[in-house]
């Protein structure tokens, strides 16, 4: 197993926990940063990469559970769904997050109590879908895209209202959207993507249709997106990227091959875009650390039975144990 | 909160630099909440200096979806005129007003985006009319309704390319950004409600040439490959009286390609387009066998340039299917016999075989030998001499490519020889 001879190795290629925790703890305090501002639209994805990261780092207390469940019932609009901040305009991308946030400290119940209820979030959701092609859009204005769909049955499978939609038409869509090398696009016709890849494959698992992945050619093409650096990328000729320790690996999971990369080398390359000082992972060595880079790093490195790290699950990129107990499986 | 390509800082701010941040959120959150108050107080009914609000913050931040919307809805409320449901316009206008929507203009705006002018008025219809009776009332009514239609025509046509011109310096600025291509998507696909056909199809022709010069700046931009689908798709639709560009799109594939062999993206669209290429020619199995014999001259010419480059072999296996079993589906030949395609699998083996030779470092080449080999093993019996080139191919492929090393174990545990 990858990962237990990590102990001996200098500081760098430690993982930096407590920096990490600290971190993503301070998000929320940088009202000094332009940064901080310019980037509201993703509040609420921002607290769902934040609080996945900390439960996947073994701290799911870091984050004040009242005030989490405050701000997320603040971006619900009456229609159900959610914004990325008071304010923001209803939207599935925000709506998954908020989902997502629910299940992990188990609060669907302030749904009910205190929101405007699960079934009013279902009804918004099944509401995208696009009853003819069985794709979703992305809100009222009708933008349509594998994330979305992909979103939509990640969280109406958590809510446990996965019938409010046609899941076959969906799945129809899905397959639609594959290729000749084995990938997935964002729509028909569109070039293969990690990131939607795994969208599509995760989508997939969620509907229990893994059967349709070509999973030895799709096999082939996710294992040559690890460049010579050790990272991957998203697509061929393009440059590794931590992010993609996700969406390429998370894919490789779910199709049981993430044992044709080299793991151990990856582990190397996400551990060597830390900021192993003041905490946050980056998309390379160097660069500026983000929640969403950190978020991923750490899942990749869960996949990659990092020690210490809790088990993520490759299909919804949120701790097992939080899906066993929300899917009773 | 997604930083991409930005060096880490290691030193804190200056004071100085700590209060020009100060002022940078100051000005950005005052125009912020000046916005939320317009809106709280009068909802999305159209007012110059909103409309400004939402230019001033989209300028600054273009990720802002929410702002967009607005905008939106502030035009659909009071800068394009009033959809009557179902008609849609039946006069052409006369051209001359198509504003130039080139990436070479700068991003120029109009005067009302900044709210300094107020946009074409529109009287409602009936009103002063009182004098007139019987048929002459309502020729002139019929008339003034023509008038009137061509008026509000010209109208939303200036708010429409005024608004894709807008975007067009954010687009420069953000090529990856999401909400604006969202946005043009929108105004386009006004257009096509709004505009006489012709006028339109104008706009979505200029629009394809911006698309191209988008993927000019960055040949693998994912947004402007997927919304060149979406654009052509329009402009072959009903909608805008189109008819098939399959020829031309698959002609712009070849330049791009020539311009650059390592174009994924490209390649991708090129398979993409072929299938429908050859239904639209009618091709006939000969002309399909033709086809096939130059698309694989194409990529032999590629590979022999460079042979270290994944995204010409993604391509060579595609043209193979062709003679794979159960890759039909992506076959552009579909009639081959089972010698047919044992015969063009040794000779493409063959060819393969020799660019070894020249490059005996590139692990491509080996993958390749294999696969092709293991796909021939599934239409005869391998000769001993070609299971033993498959096992030194194998080696080559572990020393060459030791970090998939798991694959390769896979791979040749999957061979019964």
């Amino acid at each position: 197993m990858p990962g237990n001879n990590f102990s001996s190795l200098p500081d760098e290629l430690q993982l930096a926990t407590a920096a990490h925790v600290k971190y993503i703890q301070s998000l929320d305090t940088r009202k000094d940063e332009y940064e901080y501002w310019l980037t509201e639209h993703l509040r609420l994805n921002g607290l769902y990469w934040g609080l996945t990261a900390l439960h996947l780092l073994g701290h799911p207390d870091a984050l004040p559970r009242n005030e989490t469940i405050d701000f997320v019932l603040s971006c619900q609009h009456d229609s159900g769904g959610f914004g990325a901040a008071p304010g923001h305009d209803a939207h599935m991308l925000y709506t998954v997050s908020a989902v997502q946030i629910l299940a992990t400290i188990d609060a669907f119940d302030e749904l009910e109590t205190r929101g405007k209820g699960k079934g009013l979030v279902g009804k918004f959701i099944a509401g995208l879908q696009n009853r003819e092609s069985g794709t979703f859009a992305g809100d009222e204005w009708g933008e349509e895209d594998t994330r979305f769909l992909y979103g939509a049955l990640n969280a109406l499978s958590l809510l446990g209202m996965l019938h409010l939609v046609h899941v076959d038409k969906a799945v129809q869509h899905v397959a639609a959207c594959g290729n000749f090398d084995g990938g997935y696009g964002a729509s028909p016709g569109a070039e293969s993507h990690a990131a939607q890849i795994w969208t599509c494959v995760a989508a997939l698992s969620v509907a229990g249709r893994i059967d349709l992945v070509d999973t030895d050619k799709l096999g082939r093409w996710l294992s040559e997106r690890q460049t010579p650096s050790g990272g991957l990328n998203g697509r061929p000729e393009k440059k590794e990227d931590v992010c993609y320790s996700w969406f390429v690996l998370g894919s490789l999971e779910i199709i049981g091959k993430t044992h044709w990369i080299d793991r151990e080398a990856l582990i190397k390359f996400i551990l060597g875009c830390q900021d192993t000082e003041k905490g946050g992972i980056s998309d390379r060595p160097g660069d500026a650390v983000d929640v969403w880079h950190t978020v991923f790093g750490v899942a990749g490195l869960s996949v990659l039975r990092y020690p210490g790290l809790q088990p993520v699950d490759p299909t919804y990129c949120m701790p097992k144990s939080v899906i066993r107990r929300v899917l009773g499986k | 909160m997604t930083s991409h390509n930005t060096p880490r800082q290691t030193q804190s701010r200056t004071e100085a630099q700590y209060a020009a941040e100060q002022t940078k959120i100051q000005t950005y959150t005052t125009l912020q909440s000046s916005l939320l108050s317009h809106i709280s107080t009068s909802g999305y009914t159209y007012n110059p200096e909103a409309f400004a609000l939402t230019t001033k913050i989209l300028r600054l931040n273009p990720e802002y979806y929410t702002v967009w919307n607005v905008r939106r809805r502030l035009l659909a409320d009071g800068l394009l005129s009033k959809r009557s449901s179902g008609s849609s316009p039946s006069t052409v206008l006369p051209t001359t007003s198509a504003t130039s929507d080139t990436l070479g203009s700068s991003g120029s705006s109009s005067s009302y985006q900044e709210g300094g002018e107020t946009p074409v008025s529109r009287e409602s219809p009936g009103t002063e009319k009182g004098g007139r009776s019987g048929l002459q009332l309502e020729k002139t009514q019929q008339d003034d309704a023509a008038q009137e239609s061509s008026t509000a025509q010209k109208n939303d046509q200036k708010v429409l390319t005024d608004e894709l011109q807008f975007t067009i310096p954010l687009l420069l600025a953000s090529p990856k950004c999401y909400w604006i291509w969202n946005y043009r998507r929108h105004i386009l696909s006004e257009s096509i409600f709004r505009l006489p056909t012709p006028v339109a199809r104008r706009i979505w022709l200029e629009e394809l040439g911006l698309d191209s010069q988008m993927l000019t700046r960055d040949r693998r931009n994912f947004h402007a490959w997927g919304y060149r689908r979406y654009v052509l798709g329009m402009l072959e639709s009903k909608e805008l009286d189109g008819k098939s560009m399959v020829e031309e799109e698959f002609k712009f594939t070849t330049d791009k390609i020539k311009g650059d062999l390592s174009n994924f993206s490209a390649w991708h669209s090129r398979s993409r387009l072929i299938p429908r290429l050859l239904d639209e020619r009618q091709a006939g199995n000969q002309e399909r066998r033709s086809f096939l014999e130059e698309e694989l001259a194409f990529i032999h010419d590629a590979l022999n340039v460079g042979p270290e480059d994944q995204s010409l072999w993604f391509y060579h296996q595609f043209l193979m299917a062709s003679f794979t079993p159960g890759n039909e589906q992506y076959a552009i030949v579909t009639d081959f016999s089972t010698t047919e395609k044992i015969d063009h699998l040794a000779q493409e083996i063959a060819e393969i075989k020799e660019l070894a030779e020249d490059y005996d470092d590139v692990k491509w080449i080996y993958e390749a030998l294999v696969e092709y080999t293991v796909t021939l093993g599934q239409l005869r019996k391998l000769e001993n001499e070609e299971e033993t080139d498959l096992r030194g191919w194998l080696g080559r492929l572990r020393k060459l490519d030791p970090m998939r090393q798991g694959r390769w174990d896979d791979l040749e545990a999957s061979w019964k020889l």
